[in-house]
C-alpha cells in the first residue's frame, strides 16, 4: 500500500506501520478516491476512530448509507475538529478512499462541512489526490 | 490545526520561560530526588519527531531508521521474515492481518516508546511516569533501585522499570514484557532486558536511545532511537477503545470494517 509504506518510510520503521495507527490502511483503495455529498446519519465520536454514517448516492445514483472510517478523536482534536461539530441531518461533502470489497465505506481524506469548513483527516491518514 | 512542528518553532523566550518555571519549582516538589540538571526539565508533553511531513530542524537531525532486519537468531529470523510476507501479502490483498493491535490492546514495551500520539512525562520525587495518549497507557519509572531479579519480574505490557540520572541523561533499564507483546513482531523471552538511554538533548528535544537484548532470541543487542519535540501547553487526551469497527474475516483472518451501525 502507497500510503502505508509512505508512513513506514516516513518514520524509518519498515513493516510496523500496525504500531502509527490502529491498523493498516491496505483495506482501502487510496488510488481511486471518490467523492460523496449527502447527509448525515449518524456521527460518533469514539476510539479506536471517529465513524460517520453518510446517507448519499453513489456513482450510479443509486442511494446508499455509507460508513465513513475517520482518524482517532486526539487525531482529529489535533487537526482542528470538535466533538460536536458534526451532527445528524448535517450536509457534508467527503473526499474517501474507498473499501477494496466494494460495500458502502472507506477512509475519510478530506471533509467539507455545510458551512464551507474543510478538515484533513490527519497525517496518517493521507492526503486527498482529487478535488 | 495544532502544528506539530510549533515546538520547533517556539520562541527562545517562551522557551526560556517553561524553563525557567520547571526549574523554580524544583527544589521544593523534588527534594527527594538526587541532584541533577534534569531535575524536572523533561516534565511536560511530547510529540514524535518529525511528524509526517514535518521538515527537520537542521540543529536536529532526526535519528536514522533501522537498516536491516532485527538480529534475531536464525531460527527465529526466518519465522519473522515469513510473518513479515504474510503481512505484506495481507495488505496487498486488501485484508490486513488481524494484530492485537487492531483489537486494541496497548502495544507495550518498547513500542510504547515510539509515540504513536503525544506523550507527557512527569518527574516526581522517586519516580518519572510517561504516559502515552494512544491506549492510555503508563510506564513508571523507580529512581535509584534496584533493578528486581527475573523470577520476580511478573510479565506485562510495560514492565518494571529502575531508572537514574547521568546528567540530562536518564538511564531507564526495564524487564518483565509479557511474550505476546511484541514490537515489530519480534518475539523475545523472558529474559528480554529493555536499556534506555533517555537524553533531553535541549530544553524542547528529547531523545530515546534504546537497546533490546535477549540471549535467547537475538544474536546481539538490538537498537534504535526515537526522538520528540515538547508541546507546550498540550493537554492529553483520553483514549478509551470502547467502538472497535474492525473484525477478524471469519474466512480470511484479515481484517474487515463493520459496515453500517
Amino acid at each position: 500500500m502507497r500510503i502505508a509504506g509512505f508512513i513506514c518510510a516516513a518514520l524509518g520503521l519498515g513493516a510496523a506501520a500496525v504500531t502509527l495507527a490502529h491498523h493498516s490502511f491496505a483495506m482501502y483503495d487510496s488510488d481511486h478516491q471518490i467523492k460523496l455529498a449527502g447527509k448525515v446519519k449518524s456521527f460518533e465520536w469514539s476510539n479506536p476512530h471517529v465513524y460517520i454514517e453518510l446517507d448519499a448516492n453513489d456513482n450510479q445514483g443509486v442511494p446508499k448509507d455509507y460508513t465513513i472510517e475517520c482518524a482517532s478523536p486526539g487525531i482529529l482534536n489535533r487537526v482542528g475538529w470538535k466533538f460536536n461539530m458534526i451532527k445528524a441531518g448535517d450536509s457534508i461533502t467527503v473526499i474517501i478512499a474507498p473499501l477494496k470489497t466494494g460495500e458502502p465505506g472507506g477512509l475519510l481524506k478530506q471533509i467539507t462541512l455545510a458551512d464551507g469548513r474543510q478538515f484533513s483527516n490527519g497525517g496518517p491518514a493521507g492526503k486527498p489526490n482529487i478535488k | 490545526m495544532l502544528n506539530p512542528s510549533r515546538s520547533a518553532r517556539l520562541p527562545a523566550a517562551a522557551a526560556l520561560t517553561i524553563l525557567a518555571l520547571t526549574f523554580a519549582t524544583a527544589p521544593v516538589v523534588d527534594a527527594a530526588a538526587p541532584a541533577s540538571p534534569a531535575a524536572h526539565a523533561m516534565t511536560g508533553t511530547w510529540n514524535r519527531y518529525p511528524q509526517i511531513d514535518e521538515k527537520p530542524n537542521p540543529k536536529f537531525p532526526p535519528p536514522p531508521p533501522p537498516v536491516g532486519p532485527p538480529p534475531l537468531k536464525p531460527q527465529y529470523l526466518a519465522e519473522w521474515e515469513a510473518q513479515q510476507k504474510a503481512a505484506k501479502d495481507a495488505d496487498a490483498r486488501g485484508q490486513p492481518l488481524f494484530t492485537d493491535y487492531v483489537k486494541c490492546l496497548p502495544d507495550g514495551m518498547p513500542a510504547m516508546m515510539l509515540g504513536m500520539f503525544p506523550m507527557e512525562v512527569l518527574q516526581t520525587p522517586g519516580q518519572v511516569t510517561i504516559i502515552q495518549e494512544a491506549y492510555n497507557q503508563v510506564r513508571r519509572i523507580y529512581l535509584n533501585e534496584k533493578q528486581i531479579p527475573l523470577d520476580e519480574a511478573e510479565p506485562g505490557y510495560w514492565g518494571h522499570s529502575v531508572g537514574h540520572w547521568e546528567g540530562n541523561t536518564l538511564i531507564v533499564d526495564t524487564v518483565g514484557i509479557k511474550e505476546s507483546v511484541k514490537f515489530r513482531n519480534v518475539p523475545h523471552g523472558d529474559k528480554m532486558r529493555i536499556r534506555e538511554r533517555i537524553v533531553l538533548v535541549s530544553p524542547d528535544f528529547l531523545e530515546d536511545h534504546v537497546t533490546v537484548e535477549d540471549p535467547d532470541y537475538l544474536t546481539g543487542p538490538w537498537t534504535f532511537t526515537w526522538a520528540y519535540t515538547r508541546l507546550p501547553k498540550y493537554k492529553m487526551n483520553e483514549y478509551v477503545c470502547d467502538s472497535n469497527r474492525e473484525y477478524k474475516d471469519p474466512e480470511t483472518g484479515g481484517t474487515r470494517l463493520r459496515i453500517g451501525h
